[in-house]
């Protein structure tokens, strides 16, 4: 169902409504209509009754009115048919809606109405909630605030098939982005539809709320999404993150999203079992909107600038949300210097993830050694001060922290002192390796990652003794930071 | 038509042999198929009553007009 | 239906047909007869004078010129040529 649309309540000045009197709203396709059509007639020829599918409804009444357009249904906001309104002065001072003797009579004060009419029936919803009928009132209130190219799909053309031919797409089908279904979309914000939220590289066209809406729709959100899909095309279009250096280069990580605060919870975020996994809407859909920004505003796509030697399924779209209800630490985001109780984003570079199994120990330090050698892989493990990475801790692993007291902060402390590498296990060479730091180029241990470089969220399900590394992208001024943003509303 | 878009859509450069009579409607099909235009190489109308050395005519006469003889 | 453009506007809203190859030098070239009478002469002229040119061609003939090509006969050409010419619809 579509997001209902409070379109234009005031009723129009001089539509022919009566300034005293009553008004009936009905259609023919409606029981209820049909069967109170007596009483309509009872009603005498000073009641305007308008009918919303056929102006010859009902028949043989004084002043039966053409409401086919829905102007006027729209304009007295009507919801449910038959509507009875009564107007004095100039402006509605009472409505019932679908039938109810009792109130009819009361609203219209005439006894007697409908005699052998049950005393109740309920109506029928009004055709302004018709989807269709919605959509076309929707665009005609506003679609003038659109301002995106119109393209039509041709008679001839099958719609999906359409889309992937204009390239659109990330080789999974769209929604096709008609001028309603975005303006739904663009009902999720209260941001206007022309404000440039992003510069999106790689081509540095300005997204506007719009083409981000027009993208959420393809991608598949749903309207409330759209708050978070725009914060992420806001963190990811950043210097700091640098997601022109990370589509261009061969490496084949990509902009992830991990989502902070009372937002995931109300989206039914999933940063539980299978979180970084398929089935959750808001995770699959959210991140492969901001994919789909950048391949269709940012012109990163495949073999263009896109330059990845093999790339990762997650590039498809990859976001989850932190488990704050279960961690035994604050929100990453909260870590990240974002308010507590604040929605965020945090946009990072990330390859696909890979698990750490630890099964056996029972000691924080047992366990964070574990962790230590499974990060210690990423890019390579002889290569350090290189790519950063995301540890994702999962519940049965953040137990063993939580019960020893380790806070986050504690974890990438002794992380950073188990991931100092000796120079003579990385050099060139060593262990028959050729890859590996350059000889002499380091005099002592060399951390693994730069600081800040490693950064740690809590997720995953219940059950299961196994975290997961996310290797990132070269680090630092010249590659890509992680950035976090507040999302707005 | 459709083979057209097909091969196209393959990666194939189609060219259409079509004859003069039908170049509205190889417009108006390219519109509806959301082309502004399509490659046709026309050949003039009639064809059915051909002798086969007229027919080899029009073939010469394609393939003089046509980009493929390039 | 209409749709909005999702990208930055920069290309051209109709599709476009593909580039034409301006070279034929080593090009895999198919001729579809679409299966009316008389193309067939027209075809068997275009495939002389390919040959002429040193090109030899692939014959291909729709099952009926009423509807579109079959997945199989469009696989086969697919993997079997690089440009088509498609004649003679009238």
């Amino acid at each position: 169902m579509p997001e209902r649309v409070a379109l234009a309540p005031a009723p129009p000045a001089g539509a022919g409504l009566p300034a005293d009197g009553l008004v009936a709203v009905v259609k023919r396709d409606c029981p209820t209509c049909r069967l109170i059509a007596p009483v309509l007639a009872q009603l005498g020829p000073g009641l305007v009754v308008y009918s919303q599918d056929d102006p010859a409804f009902p028949a043989g009444l004084a002043d039966v009115r053409d409401d086919t357009g829905l102007d006027v249904s729209v304009a007295l906001g009507i919801e449910t048919v038959p509507t009875l309104l009564r107007f004095g002065g100039g402006t509605e001072v009472g409505r019932t809606e679908g039938w109810l003797r009792e109130a009819w009579e009361e609203l219209a004060g005439v006894a007697g109405l409908g005699t052998g009419l049950p005393e109740y029936r309920p109506g029928c919803g009004s055709l302004t909630h018709d989807l269709e009928v919605a959509d076309e009132l929707l665009v005609r209130a506003r679609g003038g605030s659109l301002a995106a190219r119109r393209l039509e799909i041709a008679a001839l053309e099958d719609e999906a098939e359409a889309l992937f031919e204009r390239g659109f797409t990330d080789g999974l089908p769209v929604v096709a982005p008609t001028p309603a279904r975005v303006l739904r979309m663009l009902q999720g914000t209260t941001r206007e539809p022309g404000e440039v939220v992003a510069v999106v590289p790689p081509n540095l066209a300005g997204a506007t709320v719009e083409k981000v809406a027009i993208n959420a729709v393809l991608a598949g959100c749903r309207p409330e999404y759209l708050p978070v899909v725009l914060a992420a095309v806001e963190a990811a279009s950043t210097d700091e993150f640098n997601a022109h250096g990370l589509l261009a280069t061969t490496w084949g990580a990509a902009p992830a999203i991990i989502v902070n605060g009372p937002v995931a919870r109300a989206l039914g975020m999933n940063g539980g079992g299978n979180a970084l996994g398929q089935g959750n809407r808001a995770n699959a859909t959210i991140g492969r909107a901001l994919q789909l920004v950048i391949r269709n505003v940012g012109g990163g796509r495949p073999g263009e600038v896109d330059r990845a030697t093999l790339g990762h399924p997650g590039k498809i779209g990859f976001c989850f949300a932190e488990d704050e209800a279960g961690s035994p630490w604050e929100p990453l985001a909260v870590a990240r210097g974002i308010a507590p109780g604040t929605s965020a984003v945090t946009v990072f570079a990330a390859e696909g993830p890979r698990g750490v199994v630890d099964q056996i120990s029972r000691t924080p330090d047992s366990l964070a050694r574990s962790l230590a050698a499974g990060l210690r892989a990423v890019a390579h493990p002889k290569l350090a001060l290189a790519f950063d990475a995301t540890l994702v801790v999962c519940p049965e692993h953040g137990r063993v922290f939580a019960q020893a007291g380790w806070s986050r902060g504690r974890l990438a402390a002794e992380l950073a002192e188990l991931l100092l590498l000796e120079p003579a296990e990385i050099v060139r060479g060593a262990g028959g390796i050729a890859e590996g730091i350059p000889a002499g180029a380091a005099r002592g241990p060399v951390p693994k990652f730069r600081p800040d470089g490693l950064m740690i969220a809590y997720a995953g399900g219940g059950a299961g003794m196994f975290s997961t590394v996310i290797g990132g992208w070269v680090g630092g001024p010249g590659g890509s930071r992680p950035v976090s943003r507040e999302v707005g509303s | 038509m459709h083979d057209f878009v097909a091969l196209e859509g393959l990666g194939i450069p189609t060219m259409f042999v079509v004859s003069s009579e039908f170049a509205d409607a190889v417009d108006a099909q390219a519109r509806a198929l959301g082309y502004a235009a399509i490659p046709a190489v026309y050949v003039p109308h009639p064809i059915q009553d051909r002798t086969d050395d007229e027919m080899r005519a029009l073939a010469d006469q394609a393939w003089l007009t046509a980009p493929v003889s390039a | 239906m209409i749709v909005l453009d999702p990208t930055d506007e920069r290309s051209p809203v109709r599709r476009e047909p593909l580039r034409r190859r301006s070279v034929l030098d080593g090009v895999r070239v198919g001729l579809l007869d679409i299966a009316k009478p008389r193309g067939d002469v027209f075809l068997d002229r275009l495939e002389s004078l390919f040959a002429g040119r040193g090109v030899t061609v692939r014959r291909y003939v729709k099952p009926t010129f009423t509807k579109p090509m079959p997945p199989d006969l469009r696989r086969e050409i697919a993997t079997e040529c690089d440009v088509v010419i498609e004649a003679l619809a009238d």
